[in-house]
């Protein structure tokens, strides 16, 4: 279909004045507005896919006449690798928008929230399918908006204040960002697209290139909340309302890793490893060395936290850690076309990203389902709820298991396909001995926190409830609805990700 | 037709059928069991079906695979006498639990909870043992785990099954990151997962990968069969329900260490001769587990301690006997998985008595037991069965499975190995009979006053002697199982008593039962005084030697302590640091816009106030002069007017007048100066 990806991008931009009127007759009108647009928009990408497999090199673009003067159009693309994020993203707003109907009951303002969320999928899935370095940017900048008001308005303690950090760190990495894509414009005399710069940056002086790279990544690294710049993320997915949180986790800090293979390593990184090789292998071992230490920051804290979305915002941080990991095991070899197929470790890690957007999602909107139905946040003084939610309980405990690495669930497949990719690459640099067996001893941390996580909130003994003390009682209909659909996700994603696999395995960078 | 598909069926079947577990159970709970029931059954036949095909096949090996996720990850089935052999063991012993459930479980809630778990367990055990790859063996390997851990805490509301599902799942994981690093340098080093890629090409591979890859694999055996170090978890595991310790914990799971040490045997071939120190630390591993393990047996005084400590040290003959292979022998393989089936046969056998006895007494305490041998005749006479398999008497199984074991590791030369494991069997011997001393001998125990103690359950008691028989008769199979595993070795039921093993066992036992007849039985004075003396190897062995003290104490709680220090570190530096830089800018701010009020602001705002000031005194000047001036035009125009023609001195009309004079007088003077 022609103009499938321009649908895309417009049809939120549409709905959210359709959205805030509907809302404002029944919030759950506008919901569901919500709702089916991220449908439709999962059905006109996926129209994509033939386009994709077919062609030579695998993508689908569109273009469009934007801004001449700055050599810009209005490029949206999608390969392998963009089109299963999208899907993965318009699956957890799906799900986001259908929970919100039960969770966001009896909140104030709701036509703007549900507005806001509409606004949100814009940019959201934008990121993702555009090639041109400024309508990313824009885009990139664009998510920041709704989540500030999301997170600020309808968001727990202190939801302002979290939202403001939020925004500023970033905000501040963007800026980075920014310098990053000025730079590029600058060094490419003009080009704005990432394919074109690519190619382009391979004149570049390697001085300014060294620069760009480090500051895009800097930049991106801050949205993907590594250790040092991660300290935005546990107040704001802690603060933020379940569904903001699950749409944070799963799909915002994916941009940023994305943001890193699609412009970091697939636009500078070529250019870089062909004119300084050497920095190049030290950057890639830079970025091991802050995967680990993210991983494990991020799962020792989880062990120890006692409020339930800390928890699992913490095993945020330590998932992306897991995935720069993966990201630094980018394949430095070249094919005969100059250009590198996609290896079974970058295959691997956006998988990864995939599996840890759905496991995550259900994973926060289960913990905002507790935290909905008891009106407790310390675990602490939870137990025993697995008898009174059954359901939840056993949507938390796969979301948690998936975490952990087991199969059949999710994650495992991924988290395992970026260890052998791992193993590969130790064959040919021994450097990833010691982090590869970090990364392992991680994976013991996770099962760690996960189980904790469960016992403390699930199993053992129910407390008994106080006299005059609200029955506790499982989740409605619409929130089943939507971690009902994150489950399914999860485990197909676990028991069948071929579909995602063959679609990301046609990709190639350079 | 169907069973064409019999490879692929005997673990699907069960997977596939554990989601249709809480449909069913809305039709009924006993359709639900019978359900599980029906299943287990179907599994074993198809189980028993494959015994046929594979010993038809010329190879004695069937495979069949299909494309998964990609070329290099695919699913399939590996079945040769090996897997056989253990798929008949876990679909056989999945319908004796089931059998047995109906009368333990019943009236437990959850049961729903319980027969899903136990069919994906079924499930997920077969297929780990006929699977064509590593990653697909991973894959269940890791399911089984989890299933481990959801049936261990499957009364969740008790916080020490919990604790426990979690100690074990934790501690198994540990095992699990060794082999999954295995596996990594397996794909690394031939970029294929299977299993017949594998043993083709292995010699391909550098010998300290290859040394690598076995080492790391014993080390995923060694957490999933509880050998040393990582054997503490399989007592904490007690806390499940006896059916699940007896399949998982006795009979199954734990055997899975032996099944990926015994294929990877078969998958290195005579590679496993050359890797230095393999065979050896897998031995002696084997060996030092057999005797610790039944050193903790003869202490503890929970009953299911002694069937968990016992399973250890059984388990640490299959894994000694399988380190004893050498480029002469392969005895010591198939002793190995000889002596596996019979002792999940005395050891099931065990656990389905045990639980018989907890059932009517309610307590797991042997010391609170005694003189059960009237109340509870049947479940005395099969106890009496397994202590004598156990023990390794003769004609019972595992005089011939452990005589097997016994003569591998003899056959070494290695003495203290072999001083070890005769030890071991006078320990064996020694808790067996403690065992069935404390729980039916004697007097009935102050405990059971109160009690109105029965017989178990038929339903329990069916399974239970199902199991003594095979313990009676499975000895005896030795010949014909040798054939079936294809194992080139002399094996005779005769040889088994005719070897210079047998008479150093018997002379060995006899002192042992003398001492614990004295000690537990007759009550002996001075045996009594030594057994209650409180002595420090008795404290070593309360504490089990410690292993738990370093794991729990140390390790688990000082990663703790350590996550505790992290996170309230990053709480100082993530709120300071940020803050701090906020504070910088916002002094920063704060002087800017000092400099821009006093700048920008106070100094224009001088400038413009007097600017308007001087505007507006400029003006009010000006209207006076204006207005004089005018007032003085007007006044002479009038006045000049008046005297001119007289008209009434009406003001308005009189201002008008002049001030319409006026305009024309400038308007003629504007005119006349625009000229110049």
């Amino acid at each position: 279909m022609d103009f499938a990806l321009l649908l895309v991008f417009i049809l939120p931009t549409i709905a959210v004045p359709i959205v805030y009127f509907a809302a404002k007759k029944s919030a759950k009108l506008g919901a569901l507005i919500v709702a089916t647009v991220a449908l439709i928009n999962i059905g006109l990408v996926l129209t994509t896919v033939p386009a994709i497999m077919d062609s030579q090199p695998h993508q689908y673009v569109e273009k469009y006449y934007w801004i001449p003067v700055l050599n810009a159009e209005f490029t949206l693309f999608v390969d392998g690798i963009s089109l299963s994020i999208s899907i993965i993203s318009l699956v957890l707003i799906f799900a986001a928008a259908v929970f919100s109907v039960n969770y966001m009951q009896g909140k104030k303002n709701l036509p703007v929230y549900y507005a806001l969320l509409s606004l949100l999928s814009v940019g959201l899935v934008g990121v993702f399918i555009t090639s041109n370095l400024l309508l990313f940017y824009f885009c990139w900048e664009l998510m920041l908006v709704p989540a500030y008001f999301i997170v600020g308005n309808w968001g727990y303690r202190e939801s302002y204040r979290a939202a403001f950090k939020l925004f500023i760190f970033t905000h501040a990495g963007a800026v980075f960002v920014l310098l990053g894509i000025g730079s590029i414009y600058m060094a490419t005399n003009g080009i704005t697209d990432m394919f074109l710069a690519q190619q382009a940056l391979l004149n570049a002086n390697p001085d300014l290139l060294r620069w760009i790279l480090v500051a895009l990544t800097a930049g991106f690294a801050v949205k993907m909340a590594i250790v040092p710049v991660h300290m935005w993320l546990p107040d704001a997915h802690s603060e933020a309302p379940a569904t903001m949180s699950a749409l944070l986790s799963g799909v915002i800090i994916s941009a940023g890793a994305y943001a890193i293979l699609r412009l970091s390593l697939g636009t500078v990184f070529p250019a870089v490893l062909s004119l300084d090789g050497g920095f190049a292998v030290t950057f890639l071992h830079g970025l091991t060395v802050f995967g680990v230490i993210s991983a494990f920051f991020g799962s020792l804290i989880a062990l120890v936290e006692t409020d339930i979305k800390r928890i699992i915002a913490y095993s945020s941080i330590a998932h992306m850690g897991y995935v720069l990991f993966g990201l630094s095991l980018f394949p430095t070899n070249v094919l005969a076309g100059g250009a590198v197929a996609i290896t079974a470790a970058l295959t691997g890690t956006v998988l990864h990203l995939l599996n840890h957007a759905v496991s995550k999602g259900l994973f926060f909107l289960s913990a905002g389902s507790v935290m909905h139905q008891t009106e407790l946040r310390n675990v602490s003084e939870m137990g025993g709820l697995a008898g009174k939610m059954p359901f939840t309980a056993v949507s938390s405990t796969i979301a948690a298991l998936s975490i952990a690495g087991t199969p059949p669930f999710a994650c495992f497949i991924s988290e395992f396909m970026i260890f052998v990719g791992a193993f590969e690459i130790i064959k040919t640099d021994g450097f990833f001995v010691l982090p590869t067996a970090l990364m392992l001893v991680a994976t013991v941390l996770s099962l760690a926190y996960s189980l904790r996580f469960v016992s403390k909130v699930f199993l053992g003994k129910p407390k008994d409830i106080a006299e005059g003390e609200k029955k506790i009682v499982d989740v409605p209909n619409y929130m089943k609805l939507a971690m009902a659909v994150l489950v399914v996700f999860v485990i197909l994603l676990g028991i069948w990700p071929t579909f995602f696999v063959n679609l990301i395995s046609t990709v190639s960078f350079g | 037709m169907f069973f064409d598909y019999s490879s692929w069926l005997c673990w699907l079947l069960p997977l596939v059928s554990s989601l249709f577990v809480p449909l069913v159970a809305k039709v009924s709970a006993k359709a639900r069991d019978y359900y599980a029931i029906g299943i287990s059954l179907v599994t074993t036949v198809l189980a028993f079906s494959l015994v046929s095909d594979v010993t038809a096949s010329s190879q004695g090996l069937l495979t069949s695979s299909v494309t998964w996720i990609s070329q290099s990850i695919t699913a399939g089935v590996f079945i040769d006498p090996l897997s056989v052999l253990f798929t008949v063991l876990v679909s056989f012993f999945g319908l004796i639990i089931s059998i047995y459930s109906l009368g333990y479980m019943k009236g437990e809630e959850g049961l729903t909870r319980y027969y899903f778990f136990l069919l994906i367990f079924i499930g997920s055990m077969i297929g780990l043992v006929v699977s064509d790859n590593f990653l697909q063996m991973f894959i269940f390997w890791e399911m089984v785990g989890m299933c481990s851990y959801s049936l261990i805490s499957f009364w969740y509301k008790r916080p020490e099954s919990v604790r426990a599902g979690t100690k074990v799942f934790l501690m198994t994981r540990i095992g699990d990151i060794a082999l999954l690093a295995a596996i990594g340098l397996i794909y690394a080093g031939l970029g294929s997962f299977s299993f017949r890629y594998a043993i083709a090409n292995i010699g391909s591979l550098e010998p300290q990968i290859v040394a690598a890859i076995a080492f790391l694999t014993l080390g995923g055996a060694i957490a999933k069969s509880a050998q040393l170090p990582l054997h503490t978890w399989l007592y904490s595991a007690m806390e499940a329900p006896t059916t699940v310790s007896a399949l998982l914990h006795a009979a199954t799971m734990v055997k899975a260490g032996i099944y990926l040490i015994a294929r990877l045997i078969l998958i290195l071939g005579p590679l496993a001769f050359e890797i230095n120190m393999w065979l050896p630390t897998v031995a002696w591993i084997g060996v030092l587990t057999a005797f610790i393990g039944a050193t903790l047996a003869l202490y503890t005084p929970d009953i299911k301690g002694v069937l968990a400590y016992s399973t250890i040290s059984q388990l640490g003959f299959m894994m000694a006997a399988l380190g004893t292979i050498s480029a002469h022998s392969s005895l010591g393989w198939f002793a190995s998985l000889f002596h596996m089936m019979s002792h999940a046969f005395f050891e099931g056998l065990g656990f389905l008595l045990a639980g018989g006895i907890i059932h009517a007494l309610g307590t797991r305490d042997m010391r609170l037991m005694g003189g059960l041998k009237k109340l509870m005749p049947i479940t005395y006479a099969l106890s009496l069965v397994m202590i004598i398999t156990t023990s390794g008497l003769p004609p019972f199984a595992a005089f011939f499975s452990k005589g097997l074991v016994i003569t591998s590791i003899s056959e070494t030369g290695n003495i203290i190995q072999t001083i070890m494991i005769y030890a071991t069997t006078m320990l064996t011997f020694a808790y067996s009979l403690r065992f069935i001393t404390l729980i039916f001998m004697g007097n009935k125990s102050e405990h059971m006053e109160k009690l109105h103690v029965h017989e178990a359950p038929r339903i329990m008691l069916l399974p239970a002697a199902v199991l003594a028989v095979l313990c009676l008769v499975w000895g005896l199979t030795e010949p014909l199982l040798g054939s079936f595993m294809r194992v080139e070795a002399e094996l005779s039921l005769l040889g088994a008593f005719l070897n210079l093993e047998t008479p150093i066992f018997f002379a060995l036992l006899a002192p042992t039962g003398l001492l614990i007849y004295l000690m537990y039985y007759k009550q002996n004075a001075t045996m009594v005084k030594i057994r209650n003396r409180q002595t420090p190897l008795k404290t070593i062995l309360k504490h089990g030697y410690f292993f738990d003290d370093l794991y729990e104490g140390i390790l688990a709680k000082g990663t703790v302590t350590f996550s505790g220090g992290v996170h309230s570190s990053e709480n100082v530096a993530s709120r300071g640091f940020p803050l701090g830089v906020a504070g910088s800018v916002n002094r920063f701010a704060k002087g800017v816009r000092f400099f821009e009020t006093a700048a920008f602001g106070a100094f224009p705002q001088m400038v413009a106030g007097f600017v308007i000031s001087f505007a507006i005194n400029v003006r009010k000047y000006l209207d006076v002069l204006a207005d004089q001036l005018l007032n003085l035009v007007a006044n002479r125009t009038l006045s000049s007017a008046s005297k001119m023609k007289k008209v009434p001195q009406s003001s308005l009309q009189h201002y008008l007048a002049a001030a319409l004079l006026g305009f024309i007088l400038i308007v003629i003077l504007i005119i006349a100066t625009m000229g110049v």
